[in-house]
């Protein structure tokens, strides 16, 4: 609502454009119309002459697809150490990854969205909807943790994320966990010795706070080494909810939303 | 059997058989990532974000030869064709589930083209309409580098670089590799 | 039937921005509001004056499609809308064509827009029934042909948002994107 004027008022010229354009067009009929297209087309983006673009490709097409573990290792690899040298400490270094990470989330919750709504045979997003309609958006926190466990965990990983809890202390009620037993994204990653601290599932704890955030709930999302003796990569993604989430949290509850 | 045919058999076995399987979406949309932020980082400066991402691959190329060679138990190749053939239908498979067509050698056989009919690093992409991105860019400069890296490992300079790529409005993407030299033992591999 | 369709970001700026009119019961295809000359900027007033009513129902209702959410009668304006998880909207005008008694009022506009709308928005109001998509804005028919329309537009803004070098907030320029819409507003409004 604080939009500053320039971009409306671009958009603005831009629908006289679209606007007309379009109708010179359609009142030229159909050897016009291809003319158009072709000089519109040479002002933007080149395209094979197959015209084949990001449009023409299902989006369902790598759904099912499979790469080498070790790929995703390598670039997952030199992409911390490529953060790694752009950053002064561990902490720059997890919101860097955090950073990259936030608007793959974005991307991934409609990704998500998109194949539910298109797949009526695959398991619907949330528990509460029937796999004929199509997909609710989380209003209330519940429903945008079990998103998250469930499945986006299941889109990345294949599988769902080992736990989900509520903090039990009463200071700090908006903060929630998912726990990952084995995060793929520190399997195959070396820590340097002085960097031991570092937990490189920053970057899917940015991804988290991508999902969070494109839904409407503004949270802080960290990630935290707790291992365990069978399971010493367990990581704990901490997610802290913003204040306003919290607020509206209560008035959605009073007005009976779920 | 052509040695073709063979690699593309050793390929798909190894792939079915001894590789260890994630989400290919992932390792698409973290590349895309690095790619993104390369960009940003350098500012829209394509030559060297092309070149960064080569660095990258070589990193790469030296540490994936092993795995490679523990996988694959491949020997000696005997000369540079069958090389290229490893290359393309082992390595590219076992990595990216894809095989590149080898293609447009050289009379003297020290240069091959590797055409992708698919890409699964570009899957989703759509380069910046700066009026740039498309004539600077090449959005896979990291598999020029893996190249390079790998084959230094196992005493083969290489040069290589991308001549077209379907992002940028062409109508195949290619990559020309070139035989510098052989290595002699002697030489230590360059460390960047 | 004519049609500005918007997307809109998380924050309100404006992304991408169409006009057009109905393809159904013999339309041209081609936008004719009733106040030509003005017609940009009432679109927009318009469409950002149902955001507020948008804001609200977004957290009462999880449904993508929202369907008719809001109307502006002094402009005959109907609006639908649709939610995309990730905060953008998609927002839907309608203005069913003029009764042809008041359409001589429109006849001041630019002439190359109007040469063609008297005889247009006569011509199909009269073929037109009731309950069809190109004459009534809030019949069940219509809100299922919305609702196809959004979905389609939804597909290929998700294929917009997949790419690396999208930022979220960043305006959609794509030739192809513009057409697919166009597209999707010939095959289903």
């Amino acid at each position: 609502m604080t939009q500053p004027q320039p971009p409306r008022h671009a958009a603005m010229l831009s629908i006289s454009n679209g606007g007309s354009s379009l109708a010179a067009a359609a009142d030229k009929q159909q050897p016009p119309q291809h003319l158009h297209t072709q000089s519109q087309s040479s002002q933007g983006l080149r395209v094979p002459s197959n015209r084949k673009t990001i449009y023409d490709r299902h989006l369902n097409r790598s759904r099912n697809a499979e790469l080498s573990r070790a790929s995703f290792a390598f670039l997952f690899a030199e992409m911390v150490t490529y953060a790694q040298r752009r950053v002064t400490g561990i902490q720059d270094l997890e919101k860097r990854l955090n950073e990259q990470g936030y608007p793959l989330g974005l991307r991934l919750l409609d990704l998500l969205f998109y194949r539910t709504m298109s797949s009526s045979t695959s398991s619907s997003l949330s528990s509460s909807s029937t796999s004929s309609s199509p997909p609710n958006r989380p209003l209330r926190i519940l429903p945008l943790l079990h998103l998250i466990h469930g499945p986006l965990w299941r889109l990345l990983f294949n599988r769902p994320a080992d736990a989900l809890e509520h903090s039990v202390s009463p200071e700090t009620p908006n903060e929630y966990m998912i726990t990952d037993n084995d995060p793929l994204v520190n399997t195959y990653i070396s820590v340097p010795k002085e960097m031991n601290m570092l937990n490189c599932a920053a970057f899917v704890a940015g991804i988290i706070e991508g999902v969070c955030d494109g839904c409407g709930f503004e949270a802080k999302v960290t990630a935290h080494n707790q291992p365990t003796e069978m399971w010493p990569g367990r990581t704990i993604f901490l997610l802290r909810f913003g204040e306003s989430v919290m607020e509206r949290e209560k008035v959605l509850e009073r007005a009976g939303v779920k | 059997m052509s040695s073709a045919t063979k690699a593309s058999r050793i390929g798909e076995e190894l792939w079915k058989t001894r590789v260890d399987k994630v989400n290919a979406e992932l390792v698409t949309l973290t590349y895309g990532t690095i790619v993104a932020q390369l960009c940003q980082d350098y500012d829209g400066n394509y030559q060297e974000v092309n070149k960064q991402l080569e660095k990258m691959g070589y990193n790469i190329g030296m540490r994936l030869i092993e795995d490679f060679l523990a996988k694959s138990n491949v020997g000696r190749c005997a000369n540079f064709r069958e090389t290229a053939d490893m290359i393309a239908k082992v390595g590219f498979r076992i990595f990216l589930n894809i095989a590149p067509t080898v293609t447009n050698w050289t009379s003297d056989n020290n240069q091959f083209s590797l055409v992708f009919d698919e890409n699964p690093l570009a899957d989703f992409v759509e380069l910046p309409d700066d009026g740039r991105a498309q004539d600077e860019l090449w959005f896979s400069n990291i598999l020029c580098g893996v190249l390079r890296g790998a084959l230094e490992m196992v005493q083969m300079q290489i040069e290589a670089h991308f001549v077209s790529d379907v992002l940028r409005g062409d109508d195949t993407t290619e990559m020309r590799v070139s035989l510098v030299r052989y290595i002699e033992d002697e030489m230590p591999p360059d460390e960047e | 039937m004519s049609y500005y369709f918007t997307v809109l970001s998380p924050t309100d700026v404006p992304l991408f921005n169409i006009a057009f009119g109905t393809s159904k019961s013999g339309g041209d295809g081609i936008a004719r509001f009733r106040f030509p000359d003005t017609a940009q900027y009432m679109n927009q007033f318009i469409i950002h004056s149902s955001l507020d009513v948008v804001e609200e129902a977004q957290w009462m209702n999880g449904n993508m499609y929202l369907k008719h959410i809001d109307t502006y009668p002094p402009a005959s304006a109907y609006i639908s809308a649709f939610l995309t998880p990730s905060g953008a909207r998609f927002l839907l005008l309608h203005q069913p064509p003029q009764l042809p008694t008041n359409a001589s009022s429109a006849t001041t506009g630019s002439s190359s827009l109007l040469g063609s709308s008297f005889s247009g928005s006569a011509g199909s109001s009269s073929r037109a029934s009731a309950s069809s998509v190109a004459a009534n804005p809030t019949s069940p028919q219509t809100e299922e042909a919305v609702r196809q329309f959004m979905t389609e537009v939804y597909e290929n803004y998700v294929k917009t948002v997949m790419s690396p070098f999208y930022r979220q907030g960043m305006e959609i320029k794509s030739s192809v994107f513009r057409s697919k819409v166009t597209a999707a507003g010939r095959k289903w409004l």
